[in-house]
């Protein structure tokens, strides 16, 4: 085999020296029998007469030579190429057009197939990631909860040996200060168990990782392990930094290891910057000294690792147990009703199975708009094929009766299309990787390290390989079965018009489909489009113009929790004194940005209906000043003062869902609440506020509560400085940092932004551009397809009447009458495709439902502004062909062939 | 991409004649033809037209190999040698032609009564 392919390769590259070789021989072989006949006695001459008689032509021994040594195949085969180069340079408007149709549809697919992938389909590039799971009670409301405390990953762990080979925990995802060499920096931190690298059978790229220590996993072992990015970005990818004495939050710590590259942490979304042993976690925050023992607060992510064989679905029945187990054990904190394994594909792209159902169908919702986007390109390139086939009838004929065979024809063609699809699906590649480096770069508005790792790997390239396959396969196939099945006779005696005529059904007919589905991707768009207008035209409830953040950490710089109620207090009054500063306050998180609070709350008064589950609010701990910063109008009662200290009793501002919610249009002011998790902390509604949006730019209004940050400042770290102001931007914004580092000049600001900036985020108008921005890419492709289609059909078809277009003239028929002819063609076809695209847009409008925000799926409006927008485009496409043939010279036309 | 000439031979006999004739010693082209006539006290005429095609299929399949020496008349000739491979194979198609031949002279011989 190997040998057979050697000789080929040989046989080609060399093949004047294999043929020479030949030459050698069969010339020795020849004066051989020369000089046998001639010394049997014949006249020279006649011996090699006779001679050359008995060997036969040598030709005819080469081409044998020449088959037998395989050379033909591959031969043939740089031929065929040879000569389809030959034909693309010779209509190069054609060979543009198809493969630049090609490369936009397997482009657009490669993208979305790029953030698909990272979305859904890749697991974290952990040792066989098919084992891990993620364990989520269900709780008794209904509710389902993935954070576990301390004490019960302890339980369950020593409980599942039977099931796991390994269990570890991970603590939320975290900002920290760390500081090394004088220099402060925020790094974002994951606390993990001492098992958790082993766990996921990762190898450091550099040093080693956080030892696991058996029965003993919060240590106080003071190590950090660094994100790969962090280690690369951050620290220049210093293999020094190994064994170097830092400060996380002021405690000091080693670094021992750099992470591998590509693993960003199990939170897929995120970047995990450093990874400190669980035990650090709790000796150096205040607040979470004893998590050793509370069973209360979920702070940690359970992973366990499946044994062998098992599934997630197996191990069920144990599952059960341990979570019967633990609720009758501990019945005030462990109570639910029961325990999950959920395997990590579920929970990579966010904890929450509800955000990973809505990914997997807006991934869908992509993936068939981009498929559609490629039958359409496909479409268009098959009917481009068959208009040329057409025109290439005679020189198929021509080659076929010159001893062509069809299996030859047909390869000759299929090669031609095989190579458009190559270079189509390379122009692909180079498209998708472009859109998607351009998706991986966009602004998320934040300091937080996302991930968007679109990478280009092999599956995506596999993928684009194989669409590009099965494109000439599709479109290749077709035509030239059409351009060789056709009778010979017919073809080279007469024009066979019965023939072309059905030929151009089928293409108008391919046209209309083409229509149809850009109308349908256009309309789509148009819904995207208007979704993220009504979204950025929303009535947020705050007025976010004139408003700056400034996002200050005192906790990293090393405060403590006096110190920065006096910074914070320092700061708002110095900030008040600069000129041009209308209103300044504080806030722990701004509207729609990633953090958010929330909590369960006992309502003074209010009971809650049985089987329902506690009352939760949303929270956000702010300064005095806020709601007039925020512009939010307060409705009742007061905003918040100076006077609410630590030390006096504890207040709340309330919004308007909540009164109405809990205290059912009676007056909350004065009303008590608490939270679940602090009962014995009651707390009083002294204002009302008017709803505003607070976590989802798409929830309806939720319960929410304000609280002073002065007595809820210990877990507020970091907070955001906000103020209005009419000052130009850049100068208000240098003037404010120059003053907070005057103050403190180690303080870490970060994210300082408008406002309007800061609420561009994932949960605000952001994944609505997104996704009106890949709709809106994927329309216009569409439209451009469709135009490229209904000009090649009506521009083919008036090509092929010319002959009656110039007898209909001669006869005197009026320019009117031709441009009607021509148009009438056009307007069937997009009359057709109209109504096609109609219908397929209302069916899909269901499924992309649930993603518009204040448009019907079936909106008036787009769907008439889509179909005017492609009508006219499609007319005017049909005018181009429709003048040329007004202007046909009846006299030419008739002599015409 | 057989050989489309038509042959007298069944096919696989020329192949066979070959290396049966190699096996003695290797020999070039012009004196594997005047070999196998000779032998065959002139009852076989190979064609050129299919030697040296055949000559190459056995060298793809690796059943002789070829090497380029001087003649005794001091021409650069292509020298072909039967192989291991070759042999064997050999080997088989005789013993398979055997089996074919005695069978079919079974077949042909008169009837006995």
């Amino acid at each position: 085999m190997l040998e057979d392919l050697r000789l080929r390769v040989r046989s080609l590259f060399h093949r004047k020296a294999v043929e020479n070789d030949l030459n050698d021989e069969l010339r020795f072989h020849f004066e051989q029998q020369v000089e046998k006949l001639v010394q049997s006695g014949l006249p020279p001459a006649e011996a090699r007469r006779q001679a050359r008689l008995a060997i036969g032509t040598q030709d005819e021994i080469r081409e044998e030579y020449r088959d037998s040594s395989g050379v033909r195949f591959l031969e043939t085969l740089l031929q065929d190429i040879r000569f389809a180069l030959r034909m693309m340079r010779k209509s190069p408007g054609f060979t543009a057009v198809a493969i630049l149709t090609l490369a936009l549809g397997i482009g657009a697919n490669t993208a979305i197939f790029s953030v698909v992938d990272w979305l859904i389909l890749r697991l974290p590039p952990v040792a066989k990631a098919e084992q891990i799971t993620t364990l989520e009670a269900e709780l008794l409301s209904g509710y389902y909860n993935n954070g576990f405390s301390y004490p019960a990953f302890e339980d369950i762990r020593r409980q599942s040996t039977a099931v796991f080979s390994d269990v570890a925990g991970a603590m939320d995802f975290q900002m920290d200060g760390l500081s090394i060499d004088g220099n402060n920096q925020p790094i974002w931190t994951s606390y993990v168990s001492g098992n958790f690298f082993q766990m996921m059978g990762l190898k450091p790229v550099l040093g080693s990782f956080i030892e696991p220590t058996p029965g003993k996993s919060v240590d106080d072992e003071p190590v950090l392990v660094l994100g790969y990015t962090f280690w690369k970005t951050h620290l220049g990818g210093d293999s020094r930094v190994i064994g170097k004495s830092v400060l996380i939050n002021g405690h000091p710590v080693t670094i021992i290891g750099v992470a591998p590259k590509g693993f960003h942490g199990i939170a897929s979304l995120m970047d995990v910057q450093g990874y400190l042993p669980l035990g650090m976690g709790i000796v150096t925050s205040d607040a979470k000294k004893d998590l050793v023992v509370d069973r209360k607060p979920p702070v940690l992510a359970i992973f366990a690792r499946l044994k062998p064989r098992l599934t997630a679905k197996s191990v069920q029945p144990v599952l059960n147990v341990i979570a019967q187990r633990l609720s009758t054990q501990y019945p005030a904190t462990d109570k639910c009703k029961s325990l999950f394994a959920n395997p990590l594909d579920l929970f990579s792209p966010g904890t929450d199975p509800s955000t990973s159902g809505t990914l997997r169908l807006v991934s869908a919702v992509f993936l068939i708009l981009a498929g559609l986007v490629l039958i359409l390109a496909c479409l268009n390139v098959a009917s481009l094929l068959i208009a040329r086939s057409s025109a290439r009838e005679r020189e198929m004929a021509v080659r076929a009766a010159v001893g062509a065979g069809r299996v030859r024809l047909i390869r000759q063609l299929l090669t031609e299309s095989l190579l458009l699809a190559l270079l189509g699906c390379a122009g692909g590649v180079v498209l998708g990787l472009l859109a998607s480096r351009s998706l991986g770069s966009i602004n998320l508005n934040t300091t937080i390290p996302f991930v968007l790792d679109f990478q280009f790997d092999w599956r995506v390239f596999a993928d684009a390989f194989c669409v590009a396959l099965f494109t000439a396969a599709v479109v290749g196939i077709a035509p030239a079965l059409r351009a060789t099945r056709r009778n010979l006779n017919n073809l080279l005696h007469e024009r066979g018009r019965t023939a072309t005529v059905a030929r151009q059904r089928t293409r108008s007919a391919l046209v209309v489909v083409q229509v149809g589905g850009s109308l349908m991707l256009l309309i789509v768009a148009g819904l995207f489009v208007r979704s993220l207008r009504n979204v950025e035209h929303a009535n947020l409830g705050f007025d976010p113009s004139h408003v700056l953040n400034f996002t200050i950490d005192a906790h990293e710089a090393g405060y403590n929790e006096v110190q920065a109620r006096d910074f914070f207090q320092n700061l708002l009054s110095c900030v008040h004194a600069l000129p041009g500063i209308e209103t300044a306050s504080l806030a722990a998180t701004t509207p729609m940005s990633y953090f958010s609070f929330g909590e369960e709350l006992a309502i003074e008064g209010y009971q809650p209906p049985s089987n329902q589950q506690a009352p939760a609010a949303g929270y956000n701990a702010v300064s005095p000043g806020y709601f007039e910063t925020m512009r939010i109008p307060i409705l009742s009662g007061r905003g918040f003062l100076d006077s609410d200290s630590p030390t006096s009793p504890h207040v709340a501002v309330i919004n308007k869902v909540m009164a109405e919610r809990y205290w059912h249009g009676q007056n909350p002011i004065g009303r008590h609440f608490a939270n679940t998790a602090d009962p014995k902390n009651p707390i009083e509604v002294v204002g009302v506020t008017a709803d505003s949006t607070t976590t989802d730019i798409t929830s309806p209004s939720a319960p929410f509560v304000y609280l002073p940050l002065a007595q809820h400042l210990q877990n507020q770290t970091p907070v955001t400085l906000q103020l209005r102001t009419s000052l130009p931007l850049a100068t208000a914004n240098r003037e404010v940092v120059d003053m907070i580092h005057s103050l403190s000049p180690a303080m870490p600001v970060s994210d300082v932004q408008t406002m309007i900036e800061a609420i561009d985020t994932l949960h605000g108008p952001m994944l609505f551009q997104i996704a009106a921005g890949l709709a809106a890419s994927l329309g216009i492709l569409g439209l451009a397809l469709a135009i490229i289609g209904v000009y090649g059909v009506v521009s083919y078809g008036a090509s092929q009447r010319t002959h009656e277009i110039g007898i209909r003239m001669a006869l005197g028929a009026q320019r009117v009458q031709i441009l009607k002819m021509i148009f009438g063609q056009g307007f069937f076809i997009v009359s057709g495709g109209t109504l096609l695209g109609v219908l397929a847009a209302a069916a899909i409008a269901r499924l992309v439902g649930n993603f518009l925000v204040g448009v019907s799926p079936l909106d008036a409006i787009t769907y008439l502004g889509a179909v005017f927008i492609l009508t006219t485009v499609a007319l005017l496409a049909c005018y181009i062909p429709a003048r040329r043939a007004m202007k046909v010279d009846p006299m030419v036309a008739l002599r015409y062939e | 991409m057989g050989n489309r000439q038509p042959r007298d031979l069944f096919p696989g006999a020329l192949e066979m004649m070959i290396l049966r004739t190699l096996k003695r010693q290797p020999l070039h082209g012009y004196a594997l033809v005047q070999r196998i006539k000779r032998d065959s006290d002139d009852l076989l005429q190979i064609e050129e037209g299919s030697l040296y095609p055949a000559l190459q299929r056995l060298l793809k399949e690796g059943c002789v190999e070829a090497a380029w020496g001087v003649s005794s008349t001091n021409r650069r000739v292509r020298i072909y040698k039967l192989t291991r491979t070759g042999a064997k194979y050999l080997e088989r198609q005789v013993s398979s032609f055997e089996q074919m031949l005695e069978g079919i002279a079974r077949v042909l011989s008169p009837v006995k009564s």
